[in-house]
């Protein structure tokens, strides 16, 4: 195969090709998957990894921060001990009632998890792997969906090398008691790369919350790739929360794309606080009318963290509303980023859309950049956008300080106040607690 | 118990309390008044610690020790309470997480163990019932929307949960209408005792009809022009600060 459109590769982006190359043939999927692997490996050698002179991913220098290409992390069936799980996870939501899935290398843990009971609830579940060996026409559909990002190339060597993960259908009508919970945990002795799909669609008039955490086994670092594709069918509601607590040795690439129908709710929740660089894309595009999405969420990074967010919302018909808002804590040097791109297409009238993405910078070397893009076709349309970056607030400190806490305790309880406020976007409450729990213990203070 | 000698501090690199004198024994009530702008918030942010407030010179002597040496949450822990003209309010702090935060971390600083959540919860129902403060009001974030008059009593509130040996009042008469103001009178005045001593600063005299001081001190540019007893409230009253250089009387 003569995969050479692009003129120069970096060693890694070269070491991904041979990657794809070595293992294409023990890639899970009939014949239709594999072309859509084959089309996808193409979009990546015409474009190579993004580098910052690609406008979306002008702060976050893919290129200059991949330098080797791990193998594919081996399924692996070493038993996970309920304290590596904690570890990973934190206790809260290590302890979490949920329908619980655990996948470990992409492969689902029958033994760890709860797939019987997701069955008997009415959800449709299958393993990627085996389900792309003669895939349904909804997760065809589902696949597709991600094949229309273009351009990503995120998602295409997703598409390319995705080995395991999920697909999880809601019939017509049926509504989840518990939250399910995808549980993504990686790491071995060496370091190996995790191409993870899943793949979620809610009938008319369903509803879940779906909560991925992503955790760390073992000791090296894990070049991590995570795509969900999302589909809600009319009158459909997804909550749809993410925890990022990985080890720092982590590369974590994730991006989930959702597809909303008329009446629908998506709302997506992402806390993100581990991993060196992490990259968190979240794209809704509405097609059906008076749809909604909330999208919000953390970042907690100290360090040289890196963790960027990146949002798109495309509104394509009338009468939707998407809300974002994102709190970031950034310490020593860390670096934050957040854009956030809306796109109001000619008939979307109505339309409602609004954007605020707020920083506390606890050091004087951290570094937040935001970049609002609002793409406005439509006339009678209300959107707006903000972004506020600040420290401290010194007069509550010492409010609080007056009050007897310690400084580091003032301080610990103003950042779990900046940070809590996201949570508010949460309806249930022992995910909120649970959240609540692992942000203090980022912060090294007591739980409330 | 309280001993202020020749306090000099400095805002923004302006002297704002210029050679304060002031002393409190134990069990005493001393109201401060005076003109806006005559430094009695700034004295009660000196004596609470502020970090913005730089002392120049003179000392503070509480209990014997040096006051000024101490953190603000040492000073908490040692018995100085302030309550504040303006409190904090503070989005995402729930006012009952906050209230419990501050008792442990006082009791533990004193040594004194930790409240179990049922005391602790017994205890402020208790308070707050005394206080009229609803207890859906304190699952609410701190002080976010509460009214002018709501702030004052959850500020008694919480003075009255730290249990301190020395109360500064900051113009907690300030806002409240007159139901308001009983009920937050009575609180204090619940907390007077022999081991406690209060500096009660105002700008009407109304309040000390209901808190009624041992003495009343007039604060002009910094330091304290006149002290007298409760009668000098009276004859500020109707006079106003005129001669302590307001040109707008009060009352
Ligand atoms: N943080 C501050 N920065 C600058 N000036 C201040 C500050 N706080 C108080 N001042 C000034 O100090 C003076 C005394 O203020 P304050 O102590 O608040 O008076 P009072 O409480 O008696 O009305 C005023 O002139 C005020 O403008
Ligand atoms: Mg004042």
């Amino acid at each position: 195969m003569d995969l050479s459109v692009q003129q120069f590769r970096s060693e890694a982006e070269q070491a991904l090709l041979d990657l794809y190359e070595r293992s294409v043939d023990a890639l899970p999927g009939d014949a239709s998957v594999a072309a859509l692997r084959q089309s996808a490996i193409w979009t990546y050698a015409g474009l190579g990894l993004p580098h910052r002179r690609v406008e979306a991913w002008k702060y976050t220098d893919l290129r200059a921060a991949i330098a080797e290409i791990p193998p594919l992390l081996a399924e692996s069936d070493a038993p996970v001990e309920d304290t590596a799980f904690e570890a990973a996870l934190g206790k809260a939501f290590a302890q979490l009632p949920a329908y619980r899935v655990v996948l470990v290398a992409g492969a689902v843990r029958t033994e760890l998890s709860d797939v019987q009971g997701l069955r008997d609830a009415g959800v449709e579940f299958g393993a990627l792997a085996q389900m792309l060996e003669s895939p349904p026409e909804w997760l065809m559909a589902s696949l597709d969906t991600a094949s229309a990002c273009g351009d990503d190339v995120l998602i295409a060597l997703n598409t390319a090398l995705m080995t395991g993960g999920v697909a999880l259908r809601l019939p017509e009508g049926v509504t989840l008691q518990k939250p399910i919970h995808l549980i993504h945990l990686d790491g071995a002795d060496a370091p190996g790369s995790v191409y993870t799909r899943n793949v979620l669609v809610t009938e008319d008039g369903a509803s879940a919350t779906v909560l991925e955490s992503f955790g760390t086994l073992g000791r090296a670092g894990v070049q991590r790739n995570a795509v969900t594709t999302v589909s809600l069918g009319a009158k459909s509601a997804i909550h749809h929360i993410k925890l990022q607590r990985e080890a720092l040795e982590t590369i974590h690439l994730n991006a989930w794309v959702a597809n909303v129908g008329a009446d629908a709710r998506y709302n997506a929740f992402q806390v993100s606080m581990g991993a060196a660089l992490a990259r968190n894309q979240v794209s809704v595009r509405f097609v059906g009318k008076d749809a909604a999405t909330d999208i919000s969420g953390a970042t907690l990074a100290r360090g040289k963290q890196h963790c960027d967010t990146t949002l798109v919302v495309e509104h394509d018909v009338p009468a939707c509303e998407s809300r974002e808002l994102f709190k970031l804590v950034l310490d020593d040097e860390a670096r934050g980023v957040f854009q956030g791109k809306i796109v109001v297409a000619r008939d979307a009238q109505k339309t409602d859309g609004k954007q605020m993405s707020q920083a506390l910078l606890l050091s004087e070397t951290a570094e937040f950049d935001s970049k609002p893009e609002l793409e406005i076709y439509a006339d009678d349309v209300v959107c707006g956008h903000g972004a506020t970056s600040g420290q401290i607030d010194e007069d509550l400190l010492f409010y609080l300080r007056a009050r007897g806490l310690p400084e580091a305790q003032a301080r610990a309880l103003l950042i779990q106040a900046f940070v809590g406020e996201t949570f508010e976007a949460l309806d249930d409450e022992a995910i909120g607690d649970a959240f609540a729990a692992v942000s203090a213990d980022w912060l090294g203070a007591p739980a409330e | 118990m309280l001993e202020i000698k020749n306090l000099h501090a400095k805002v923004d690199g302006r002297e704002i309390l210029n050679g304060l004198d002031l002393t409190i024994p134990a069990g005493e009530v001393h109201a401060i008044m005076g003109p806006n702008g005559s430094g009695k918030s700034t004295l009660s942010y000196v004596l609470a610690g502020k970090d913005d407030y730089e002392v120049t010179d003179g000392s503070v002597t509480w209990k014997g020790e040096d006051l000024l040496a101490m953190e603000p949450d040492e000073r908490a822990a040692a018995g100085v309470f302030l309550a504040f003209q303006y409190p904090m309010e503070i989005p995402g702090v729930a006012t009952m997480t906050f209230l419990r935060s501050a008792v442990n971390a006082v009791r533990k600083a004193r040594g004194e163990e930790e409240y179990s959540t049922p005391d602790f919860l017994r205890t402020v129902k208790e308070k707050a019932k005394d206080l009229k403060i609803d207890m859906e009001m304190l699952r609410r974030p701190l002080n976010v929307g509460f009214s002018g008059g709501e702030k004052k009593r959850n500020e008694i509130l919480q003075m009255s949960l730290l249990e301190p040996g020395l109360c500064i009042l900051d113009e907690t008469d300030s806002g409240l209408d007159i139901d308001a103001l009983r009920i937050v009178s009575d609180g204090v005045n619940a907390l007077r005792s022999p081991e406690r001593c209060m500096l009660v600063i105002t700008h009407y005299q109304r309040l000390l009809n209901h808190i009624v001081p041992d003495r009343v001190h007039v604060l002009s540019k910094g330091r304290v022009a006149r002290s007298g007893g409760p009668e000098l409230a009276l004859e500020l009253e109707k006079s106003g600060y005129a001669d302590y250089g307001d040109e707008a009387t009060a009352a």
